[in-house]
């Protein structure tokens, strides 16, 4: 067993890790606090070929790899989770899909410009009466000649008021269901038809953009239909699986700096004439924190090694973005508790990380439903099958 | 034109902490960084470059004796289009009289060279002797701590500090120029170069060479006027008297804490 990073990839965060320190963590409160895209930065990731950091080069990528990915996600989420959502709707889940399932007319097409960032990208599958239960979607896609028209209204569209290249899911043929009803397509934003409705105002995540998006009479022609016609559902389930190992590499950037905040502080906050760090009360806080990032550490980059070597990763990544979800939010309540009163002011980051943090639990699937993908893979290993 | 870039390497500061009362450090994150004012010597020959019309080619040499060539590699990700990386049993405990000669003998290796760019000072030890040396050993002009340099038409021109203003000094070319930290924003590597070069694929397979200097210079040139026997630290800093109470009060007591170390 060799846990040690390549040198490719030890390189690779040594120069994300100083883009994340110079770029993005000196602008992650003033994001949040103007709720504004920090288009500069992406722009810049563009450019050094972070955006496309996992992709073969043939497309455009960078050919680092899901550990590359992870890497990325890793460092961003250490200093900014809005910059990390931004990324990861863009690469993990928008341009994934069509790495995987694309023609390779699709991928020359819209996976080039997206992995070298020259375009935005954005994965469209929710709607207001279909989020954890994401077969129930209504949004219809109905056939004529070559061409596909879709109407329909997708809410919670992450990069979706900006994204140039969408993926979005549909219903073809109602009377199928999710097994073989539901077809998954590309669209250009560009395209009559195409329309962004409200904006939501949320709790955390503020740097990132978060819209409905509107359907109306949408031309597509059929050869962007992605994958095969009516198994978009399984293709969007596949891309998601990727999407939760890299929001499990996001979680563990979070929590490391959790802990790394706890630690400073511990060493430097004096309290009854002594630092913080001789406190046992505060000692088995920073091991507790310390094991689990730790432990998920070791999830997150066994499973990113499971995916470069073509190994079956669904449940796992399921546990990725379960387990990180949660660390990363027992991680930075334990660094406010630890920081005390000082701690719970806006002077701090703990108060924007907390808030970004609790959104993990819920985007990509509900931690309720990664158990339930946990369990069925777990029950299906021996012989039984989970009913809905 | 063909520009040197001498580069060293630096621990990442970030990733250690000095326990001056143990007189150890403690390395949490082993990673090493290009010298920062060698990694702005880097960009400024990347200027040059991006700037002329002309082939320039962009050659990294390191700066100190190096147990690998990871610096270099990440020199070629950044844009340099190659590196040499010098090994033998000679390099090991090279110091700057004997890096000045192979840096020299490496530069006629390579079939000459129009401008060598360095860094000023190192970031750790603040040596600041091996680019005049270089330039002494080469016969070359050399111009200190420039804050802008710009090459054509075979001279070099570059913007020192004096005083509290700046004059602009130029020299013909072949020179040596040595670059302060923090006079540029260096870029960051390029993603696709730096998986190749350190997967060693496609075009950037053979981007860093390998030189034995023992075929550079002969065995006496190798021999070092320095000797490394340990390092030690200075001791920490005793904490001041925090002086309270009413302003007479406190200036007393400062009066007294002055007497005192008097």
């Amino acid at each position: 067993m060799d846990f040690t990073f390549s040198p490719e990839h030890v390189a690779l965060r040594r120069m994300i890790r100083e883009f994340a320190e110079n770029e993005v963590a000196p602008i992650a409160a003033e994001i949040d606090r103007e709720g504004r895209v920090p288009f500069e930065t992406l722009k810049m990731m563009g450019e050094i070929g972070l955006l496309g950091v996992c992709f073969p080069q043939e497309y455009g990528g960078m050919g680092a790899g899901e550990t590359g990915y992870c890497i990325l996600m890793e460092e961003l989420g250490r200093v900014c989770t809005s910059t990390a959502t931004n990324v990861g709707a863009h690469i993990g889940i928008g341009a994934m899909s069509i790495y995987l399932d694309g023609t390779e007319e699709q991928k020359q097409k819209y996976l080039n410009p997206l992995a070298r960032g020259e375009k935005m990208g954005a994965f469209v599958l929710t709607e207001a009466d279909a989020g954890s239960d994401a077969a129930a979607i209504r949004t219809r896609a109905v056939r004529e000649g070559d061409s596909w028209f879709l109407d329909g209204t997708k809410t919670f569209n992450t990069n979706g008021s900006f994204a140039e290249i969408v993926t979005v899911l549909a219903v073809t043929d109602p009377t199928l269901g999710a097994r073989g009803g539901i077809t998954a397509f590309i669209v250009e934003s560009d395209t009559p038809g195409f329309e962004v409705g409200t904006h939501e105002n949320k709790m955390g995540i503020r740097g990132s953009s978060t819209a409905e998006l509107i359907f109306d009479g949408m031309r597509v022609p059929h050869e962007n239909v992605l994958g095969k016609v009516g198994e978009g559902f399984v293709s969007f389930m596949k891309t998601l699986d990727m999407g939760r190992l890299t929001l499990g590499a996001a979680c563990l950037g979070g929590a490391q700096a959790a802990l790394d905040w706890s630690i400073e502080w511990a060493k430097t906050r004096k309290q009854f004439g002594v630092q913080l760090a001789h406190k046992q009360s505060v000692q088995w806080m920073i091991a507790n924190m310390a094991t689990e990032v730790e432990a998920l550490r070791s999830l997150v980059y066994r499973v990113a090694w499971m995916v470069d070597t073509g190994q079956p990763f669904s449940q796992l990544a399921a546990m990725c973005k379960m387990y990180g979800s949660e660390v990363a939010s027992r991680a930075i309540d334990m660094a406010l508790q630890i920081h005390g009163g000082l701690g719970y002011t806006r002077d701090f980051p703990i108060d924007r990380a907390f808030r970004d943090a609790r959104i993990a639990e819920i985007f990509e699937g509900t931690n309720e439903i990664q158990r339930i993908v946990i369990a069925s893979n777990i029950f299906r290993q021996h012989g039984v099958r989970i009913r809905p | 034109m063909r520009i040197i870039v001498v580069i060293g390497r630096v621990l990442d500061p970030e990733g250690f902490v000095v326990n001056r009362r143990r007189g150890r450090i403690f390395v949490n994150r082993e990673e090493y960084l290009i010298q920062p004012a060698d990694r702005c010597a880097l960009e400024a020959a990347l200027r040059i470059k991006d700037s002329r019309s002309v082939d320039v080619e962009v050659v990294a040499l390191p700066r100190c004796p190096l147990p690998d060539d990871d610096v270099l590699r990440l020199a070629v990700a950044t844009g340099a289009d190659r590196a040499i990386y010098l090994t033998g049993d000679g390099v090991a405990k090279a110091d700057d009289a004997v890096m000045a000669r192979i840096l020299a003998a490496a530069v006629e290796r390579l079939g000459g060279a129009d401008l060598i760019l360095t860094g000023a000072t190192t970031m750790d030890t603040g040596q600041a002797q091996l680019a005049p040396r270089v330039a002494e050993a080469l016969g070359w002009p050399q111009i200190l701590d420039a804050l802008h340099v710009e090459a054509a038409d075979g001279r070099v021109t570059a913007i020192l500090k004096e005083g509290n203003g700046y004059v602009t000094v130029e020299t013909d070319l072949p020179a040596v120029v040595t670059v302060p930290q923090d006079t540029v924003k260096p870029r960051y590597p390029d993603g696709v170069r730096l998986i190749n070069v350190y997967k060693r694929e496609g075009e950037m397979a053979t981007a860093v060479e390998e030189w034995d200097v023992a075929g550079l210079v002969d065995a006496e040139a190798l021999q070092p006027l320095l000797e490394k026997r340990g390092q030690d630290f200075p001791p920490e800093r005793e904490r001041g008297v925090r002086a309270s109470g009413t302003p007479e009060e406190m200036a007393r007591a400062v009066a007294d804490a002055l007497g005192q170390r008097v």
